[in-house]
């Protein structure tokens, strides 16, 4: 890709001349850029993971989320049919649902008492027609025009995706290859176990970054290469849609292929720490449960939503930028509707590894934030993404490699319309 | 052991596990539990909506030395330290040698680096405290933590 040269009302920024394998620090801090995302990327042609079926398992349920910035409602309606629409009053912009889950029979605003069905079309305007003769809507006024913002909305294997964009594909080619990692792990009705929310005080995109990390998954969590849950000498792959924005990879446990490389490598790296034995291993005791062998799994949709499976710990977590300089990181563990107790408690031990207090992946929130502390006012510098060649093809499956970071910011930036400058 | 002496003992082994902590020796938690003991975080939000997960669920003394371990071997994260705010400690239910207790707790945590102080964690803390011949352990200790935000990382046991 040539250079990219991006103009804004007062300062022109420059992407460097390598294009995606490089990363001007600038685009973690600007404010600019951040603003310009919410319209491209979050209320963009993209689908973004709102909740799980789950969560609203009957009529009348309701989930409060956010798409970006943006807090949007999850319903089920009397039919059964889901719905996402902006948690914003359509007459004077006040936010309806103040809970994070709850059952309604309508939607209802506290301020003027405006209400809507659970589709968020309007039902009533209090004092529509005035009292006495006097006061009320003009008689143009139509119910029909007054509706909550809705979004469109589809669901696959339990998930539910929302869009603002009606460009947008549908969520199926969207994900494309990709969508077999989804299926893999998603089999049956599932069970909410809970959240873990983690308030990271770094870009989302330093976040988004990290589990499309191949490269320092084995390296930087000492805990994963000790234990042999995953290892760089195991079978492993990575998949990318042909879009390159959504990428999974997974490893087999149990599968080492002796290596030379992998040997020398190795007792050179901080994570390799053959001193630490757990006094308790059952937390990594797991059982292979889809029967392929994959003891991890970990699959990212662009820009905001991963799937989980560490072991037997399935989750997702969703991505909500908080600013430039911060966002939230919510994880909803779950297991399936079917599970007995002791699978039910192994799920629970294994939730010790992963989420705001992981054994293994506290690393990553520690990391985006000491990105960000060094990315400082952003105005120098940029990083080097070569691992596994220059190209969005280069690095073909192998984890040893940042194939998967280069397609994202290829797409980044077909997004916010830098290419074509 | 009269009430007021057991409940000055109760008292003084939750401040024992808090300035245990806060000095850095972490270690020394697990010497107030019993082996079969557990130690639980979770979030309110979470408990009151009966859902099990807790983000730290020890089912042993064994796997909360293994976290311990882990935090000081393997796991990277800026250095800080805590200090807890330990109030209300009140006994409500005793039968035999065991005793159910609650009590506040308050953590702010100061980063080393640049000295940036915050409230870290606030909540209640229900624990299950059995007298035996060396006196008193903790039998299960779950926090319940307030918001339902994790400041970055939970890496220190609270």
């Amino acid at each position: 890709m040539s250079e990219s040269v991006v103009s804004f009302h007062s300062k022109k920024r420059v992407w460097p001349s390598e294009g995606f394998t490089r990363t001007p620090y600038w685009v973690y801090t600007d404010a600019d850029v951040y603003a310009q995302e919410q319209t491209q990327i979050f209320r963009g042609d993209n689908w973004h993971y709102v909740g799980l079926e789950a969560e609203v398992p009957a009529a009348g349920n309701y989930k409060t989320t956010s798409i970006g910035e943006q807090s949007v409602i999850l319903t089920r309606d009397e039919d059964g049919s889901l719905h996402v629409i902006v948690n914003r009053c359509a007459h004077r912009g006040n936010m309806i649902c103040r809970d994070a889950f709850g059952t309604v029979k309508k939607l209802y605003c506290v301020y003027h008492a405006w209400s809507y069905n659970l589709q968020g079309d309007l039902a009533h305007a209090a004092f529509s027609k005035g009292l006495r003769g006097e006061g009320g809507l003009p008689g143009d006024f139509d119910l029909k025009n007054h509706g909550l913002q809705k979004l469109r909305v589809a669901k696959f294997c339990g998930l539910v995706f929302a869009t603002f964009s009606n460009t947008t594909p549908p969520l199926l080619d969207w994900l494309g290859d990709v969508a077999q990692g989804i299926q893999r792990v998603l089999k049956k009705p599932l069970r909410v176990l809970g959240y873990d929310t983690q308030k990271i005080h770094a870009n989302w995109k330093a976040y988004h970054e990290n589990p499309r990390d191949s490269y320092h998954a084995n390296i930087l969590h000492t805990f994963y290469g000790t234990f042999g849950l995953s290892r760089q000498s195991q079978e492993s792959s990575m998949v990318l849609d042909k879009t390159g924005k959504h990428v999974y990879f997974y490893t087999k446990s149990g599968t080492e292929k002796p290596s030379a490389d992998f040997d020398k490598t190795t007792t050179d790296l901080r994570s390799h720490n053959d001193n630490m034995k757990l006094e308790d291993p059952s937390i990594l005791k797991w059982r292979d449960e889809f029967g392929d062998g994959v003891s991890v799994q970990i699959l990212t949709t662009y820009p905001s939503f991963v799937l989980h499976q560490i072991a037997n710990s399935l989750a997702t977590r969703q991505l909500i930028p908080r600013g430039p300089h911060a966002c939230d990181l919510v994880w909803t563990y779950f297991g399936f509707a079917d599970d007995d107790a002791e699978t039910t408690r192994m799920r629970l031990t294994q939730a010790n590894l992963a989420g705001s207090a992981g054994m293994i992946s506290v690393e990553d929130a520690a990391v985006c934030e000491m990105m960000q502390k060094a990315a400082a006012d952003g105005q120098t510098g940029q990083s080097f993404i070569e691992m596994g060649g220059k190209t969005l093809e280069s690095g073909g499956t192998s984890k040893l490699s940042e194939r998967a970071i280069r397609n994202f910011w290829y797409n980044y930036q077909r997004d916010m319309n830098w290419d074509a400058t | 052991m009269s009430p007021e002496l057991q409940h000055r003992a109760i008292e003084n082994l939750i401040f024992e596990w808090a300035r245990a902590i806060d000095e850095d020796r972490v270690e020394d938690i697990v010497d107030l539990m019993l082996d079969t003991g557990t130690y639980k975080v979770q979030s309110r939000f979470n408990h009151d909506r009966q859902l099990p997960m807790a983000i730290i669920d020890c089912q042993s003394a064994a796997q909360l030395r293994d976290r311990i371990r882990s935090m000081r071997i393997a796991n990277v994260y800026e250095p800080h330290h805590y200090r807890h705010m330990v109030s209300g400690v009140q006994v409500i239910a005793s039968e035999d040698q065991t005793h159910q207790v609650r009590s506040n707790y308050l953590i702010i945590r100061t980063m080393d680096l640049d000295g940036d102080m915050k409230i870290f964690s606030t909540g209640q803390c229900r624990d299950e405290i059995i007298f035996t011949d060396n006196g008193p352990s903790f039998k299960s200790r779950h926090f319940l933590y307030d918001s339902r935000f994790i400041e970055t990382l939970l890496v220190i046991p609270i």
